[in-house]
């Protein structure tokens, strides 16, 4: 497979994941906001600035807006094209990167990214304000037709591999990204667990985080009702069976590597595989407890630096037009740490191609 | 309630009318699609409109226009009413097209090796040498099979009397085959009644005739070469055209910087390391195909490419240099190459064409400047011409100042009357638009066209221009068995 065309591959599933994450953290956004409505008044801008922190950065929206509220906040996660991570924006490059590889893709699988670019442009930040649920519910329900369209139609060949490892490393991404923040925010006491009438806020908040991953009724199949923080980080990070827990997610775009390379457990013939083995590895034998221990954040800002190095990698290995120099990283390679509110930038399209 | 065709307006005296005859009739071919046309209501032509607009959007066939935010993506034109040709005129355009690429490729072969037609003196040898698409870096080089011109795109057009005569040949990219299958299929859609009612040939095989071609030209004995198609990427006009063929024939769609060249062979980059690659369709020019030997600042190309075409380890299509034989001033010596090759006299007619650098002529054109159309010899798109009945006193004397100064560069012909055809305006008007035709020629081992090709229609009230960028459409061709 031509190397761009795999590169193209990667970036228009990874786009359109991203786009599928913006407009849950929305949607459940807009719905906690009606909740917490009736219970205690809605300070605006500590409900919306984190939905920035996790999708975008701080400083590009503050340079656009006054402050945060629902309509600046949702214009500039869905509309703004000077947000490199607003849906249209991520739609759009999905496009861009479909209709660069359209004879490589099926048919409906251009129709379906196609469908979704025409059906943004055709609507108006007052529709997505009167009707958020149907506007998300149908962004959500195209990102899920496109995926489900790429599995019937297009063959299961590395060209398909590149597709999953797209959306899995995104998926992962955005899941410790919202696990982080919402931590950040709702912190609370180390093994204290919530008390139903007492903190009824909290639990109305954190079932919005499970309900951002769909995983809600996933999760009580598991925990029962016993929503507590301690639960919720083992269920979204560290689960093995949920599709958009961080573990699973590396799980399945480690397989996808593994298909391209042949490596396999303990045998790793890369970079990559080298890379993505060390993250699942870490993930596979953690506990709660020690997540607690290295410090919830410093624990998912690990994930997300690795995450990052997978991505370099990988760019070095499959998609850049020049022969591969394969070294062995070290600490001293790490990325300097920008913090949530920054990090978005490291994984864009355009960054990685100036390599 | 009147009727769709009431109103329609041939002008039979002044131009050929494709679908009424002379005396005010229609020509048998065309009547069932009359009569299909006029049991539709304006509501059934607006819905089958609309079918055939999602058709086309959903498919990705738009191109861009440029300068806004976002760029905007148009429809290319698609005009709902058939073109219909029977099959003895198309035999004969076919053999006539066939004579002529023949005759052509002969030239060019020629020219690059030899170049006995100039020891002849039948085109003066400064003509050839000095026009800006000759490539004396490929005097010598014998492409796979002494073929050239592997795709060709001739612009037909019909004058008063109805003769087809040839306007242009097209023999560096031509551009448009796309449109001719995606417009049959739209069609098919949109008219399956009207469709099944007629014989039409089928067009649907150009794109595994293209890959035969291809394969045909390889440099190397493999059963199974391989066959890459080069596009400029994603920003070229034409690119839904590139990738749809690629698609079509099943080989990869590369850009330049998608292949590498070393030790003199061509390979892919791909996500397992080096691919060789034997033959490329090139749909980059000359110029900009390798920064090593042509334009240094192309960033579409591939460098030393060329090097590995002249070594023959790589086949082009088309080959370099064939521009020197689609020049405007050597068109008009095409009737004479064909008699000089085949020693048969043309069975398509050239328009009637006078060359400012022959000072019998430049007398003729200087005189007569206000009836006709003067091209520059090396330009298209209608640049540097003059439209002799369009234009101003002032402009015509700046002009002839302009022919005067480089009679080389100049061409002149007289304002030629295209025919015309039914196509609609809006849902319920029709009117007369000028069209012309363009028939696709393959050329691997021997010359061969699909029944059929792109109708392009001048949308515009009275306009004379089919160009996609000045409000021009196109129509389905239909080739019919009577």
């Amino acid at each position: 497979m031509l190397s761009r065309v795999a590169e193209s591959l990667f970036w228009m599933s990874r786009y359109f994941e991203r786009a599928e994450s913006t407009a849950r953290f929305l949607d459940v956004n807009f719905n906690l906001m009606l909740d917490l409505n009736s219970i205690t008044s809605v300070d605006h801008p500590n409900y919306w600035k984190p939905l920035i922190m996790v999708m975008s950065n701080l400083e590009n929206f503050d340079a656009h807006y006054q402050e945060y509220n629902v309509q600046t906040v949702t214009d500039y996660l869905v509309f703004n094209r000077q947000n490199s991570s607003s849906i249209l924006s991520s739609i759009s490059m999905a496009r861009e990167n479909a209709r660069s590889i359209i004879e490589s893709i099926s048919s409906e699988m251009w129709e379906q990214v196609n469908n979704l670019y025409h059906f943004l442009q055709s609507v108006s930040p007052q529709q997505v304000h009167t009707d958020p649920y149907s506007f998300y519910k149908e962004i959500k329900n195209a990102s899920h037709l496109f995926q489900g369209i790429t599995d019937n139609t297009f063959s299961r060949n590395e060209g398909w591999d590149f597709v999953q490892i797209g959306k899995y490393l995104e998926r992962a991404d955005n899941a410790a990204r919202l696990v982080d923040v919402k931590y950040h925010m709702l912190m609370p006491k180390r093994g204290q667990h919530l008390d139903l009438v007492k903190d009824s806020v909290d639990i109305i908040q954190w079932m919005a985080v499970l309900k951002s991953c769909s995983a809600l009724e996933a999760f009580r199949k598991v925990y029962l009702s016993k929503i507590d923080p301690d639960n919720i980080l083992r269920f979204l990070i560290l689960d093995r069976t949920f599709p958009r827990s961080i573990t699973f997610s590396i799980c399945a775009a480690q397989e996808a590597l593994w298909r391209i390379s042949g490596s396999s457990l303990h045998r790793y013939v890369n970079n990559v595989d080298r890379l993505i083995g060390k993250t699942d590895a870490e993930l596979s034998y953690t506990t709660v407890e020690d997540i607690y221990h290295k410090g919830v954040h410093e624990f998912l800002e690990e994930i997300e630096q690795g995450l990052i190095r997978i991505g370099e990698q990988l760019h070095l290995l499959y998609f850049a037009y020049h022969t591969p120099k394969i070294e062995p990283l070290d600490v001293s390679e790490a990325l300097p740490f920008t913090g949530v509110a920054g990090g978005r930038a490291n994984w864009s399209q355009s960054q990685q191609q100036q390599q | 309630m009147t009727r769709l065709f009431d109103h329609y307006d041939a002008l039979p005296d002044r131009f050929f009318d494709e679908v009424i005859s002379r005396d005010g009739t229609p020509r048998v071919h065309y009547e069932k699609m009359m009569r299909r046309f006029i049991q539709l209501s304006p509501e059934d032509i607006r819905a089958r409109r609309e079918l055939v607009n999602i058709f086309f959007r959903n498919q990705g066939i738009t191109f861009t226009v440029y300068g806004v935010d976002e760029g905007i993506e148009r429809i290319f034109p698609f005009d709902l009413i058939p073109r219909i040709i029977p099959l003895p005129e198309w035999e004969t355009i076919e053999r006539g097209l066939i004579q002529r690429i023949t005759a052509l490729n002969e030239f060019l072969s020629d020219i690059y090796q030899g170049q006995k037609i100039l020891k002849d003196k039948i085109i003066p040898p400064e003509l050839v040498l000095g026009s800006k698409h000759f490539r004396r870096e490929f005097v010598g080089v014998r492409p796979p099979l002494g073929v050239y011109i592997h795709v060709t795109g001739s612009d037909l057009i019909r004058d008063d009397a109805g003769r087809y005569l040839v306007l242009e040949d097209n023999l560096r990219t031509p551009s448009g085959v796309s449109y001719m299958l995606q417009n049959r299929q739209a069609m098919k859609k949109a008219f399956p009644v009207l469709f099944d009612q007629y014989k039409v040939r089928p067009v649907d095989s150009y794109p595994q005739q293209l890959l035969k071609t291809l394969q045909e030209i390889s440099p190397s004995p493999k059963p199974d070469p391989k066959v890459v198609v080069l596009t400029p990427g994603i920003y070229n006009s034409a690119y839904f055209e590139h990738s749809y063929l690629a698609q079509q024939m099943g080989v990869q769609l590369t850009e330049g910087r998608d292949l590498v060249v070393n030790n003199n062979k061509v390979y892919t980059r791909t996500t397992r390391g080096l691919q060789r690659v034997d033959v490329i369709y090139r749909r980059v020019d000359d110029d900009f195909i390798d920064p090593l030997v042509f334009r240094p600042d192309s960033k579409l190309g591939v460098a030393g490419l060329i090097n590995a075409y002249r070594k023959g380890n790589v086949a082009l299509a088309n080959a370099i240099g064939t521009g020197v034989a689609d020049d405007k001033v050597i068109y008009s010596f095409v009737p004479d190459i064909i008699r000089y090759y085949l020693n048969e006299d043309p069975i398509l007619d050239n328009v009637e064409t006078w060359l400012a650098s022959n000072p019998k002529h430049l007398k003729h054109i200087l005189e007569n400047l206000d009836k006709l159309v003067v091209k520059a010899a090396n330009e298209s798109g209608g640049y540097g011409m003059l439209v002799g009945p369009e234009s101003t006193a002032a402009e015509r004397e700046k002009f002839a100042e302009k022919i005067v100064a480089n009679p080389r560069n100049y061409i002149a012909q007289p304002t030629i009357s295209l025919s015309r055809h039914p196509s609609f305006f809006n849902d319920n008007e029709i009117a007369a638009c000028h069209i012309d035709l363009r028939p696709y020629v393959l050329y691997g081992k021997t010359p061969s066209i699909v029944p059929g090709g792109l109708t392009r229609v001048a949308l515009k009230r009275g306009s004379l221009v089919v160009n996609s960028s000045q409000g021009g459409g196109s129509k389905d061709t239909w080739v019919i068995d009577i």
